[in-house]
């Protein structure tokens, strides 16, 4: 068997890098928004995602756009905004965590190249 | 998933922080001004901030206008994998906030006995403008803390994309 660049396994830890990528721009949102009237905070269920994902990757389909819903059951301030400060810092640094975890394993994996294209020396 | 146009996103949060402090601060500044160019005392000013959702017209007219130049053009095969994931996502999320009016504050001025006083009316009541000095601290505490917020979201997303360009170090 011929060895790829691309693996399977790159493939779906760039999904994953992708949808950290998206969670954190959601935060981002959300931040922008703490003090606009009537905002809603927005969010996307990351386990799901990253399921359709990993069978998108499997079928070798092209990857489909984030599901994007509304956050329910947030204390809302009296002009209608239910962003919280303390919920998107998490959110923020977990995004971020998952993306340095993704690059971690994707340096790892192409590592794994490189000494297949160095075993002779 | 483009990382700078998160940036852009808490950018703008930035932006419109720094012009609610600046509204702030000039109705500190103007706490005891009893003229202006429009005749009265100053009057305090309030930003009201608006999610950016871009001009859904606008938005429509480009996706004709893109419509229209595809079909005059004969039909490419797609290519696999161009597609990212969130590529669509921009119509549900906020790409940003602006500031959509800086209003005035309705309330009557606060008058003051001071016949002496050059503005002083035919009653001998100073009309000063109405700021309370807390509304405007707790105002700029908010704008500061928000400020800072975002400030950080920008230094996340900033260190993203630094540790993205290590994939590629030995």
């Amino acid at each position: 068997m011929g060895m790829e660049i691309e693996t399977r396994l790159s493939d779906q830890i760039a999904r994953y890098m992708d949808l950290a990528a998206s969670e954190a721009k959601l935060t981002a949102a959300n931040m922008a928004n703490i003090d606009t009237p009537g905002y809603s905070a927005v969010g996307m269920n990351f386990g799901v995602e990253m399921q359709r994902a990993i069978q998108d990757v499997n079928r070798g389909a092209a990857p489909e756009p984030v599901q994007v819903e509304t956050v329910g059951g947030l204390v809302a301030r009296p002009d209608g905004n239910d962003v919280s400060m303390d919920r998107e810092s998490l959110n923020l640094a977990d995004a971020q965590l998952k993306f340095r975890t993704g690059v971690a394993m994707l340096r790892i994996e192409y590592q794994k190249v490189m000494d297949a294209i160095h075993a002779d020396k | 998933m483009n990382l700078f146009g998160v940036m852009e996103t808490s950018g703008s949060a930035m932006e419109a922080e720094r012009m609610r402090a600046e509204v702030v601060a000039a109705n500190m500044a103007n706490a005891e001004t009893t003229r202006t160019a429009t005749g009265g005392p100053y009057r305090r000013q309030m930003v009201v901030f608006a999610a950016d959702r871009g001009d859904p017209n606008f938005l429509n007219s480009m996706q004709e206008a893109g419509n229209a130049a595809a079909a005059a053009l004969p039909p490419l095969p797609p290519l696999p994998g161009t597609q990212m994931p969130g590529a669509q996502m921009g119509d549900a999320v906020a790409p940003g906030v602006h500031i959509a009016q800086v209003v005035q504050d309705p309330s009557a001025p606060l008058k003051r006995y001071d016949p002496g006083h050059p503005d002083a009316g035919p009653d001998g009541y100073v009309e000063y403008p109405n700021i309370n000095p807390l509304t405007e601290m707790v105002d700029l505490m908010g704008a500061t803390r928000a400020y800072g917020l975002n400030g950080s979201a920008v230094q996340a997303e900033k260190s993203m994309i630094t540790s993205a360009l290590d994939i590629a170090k030995a």
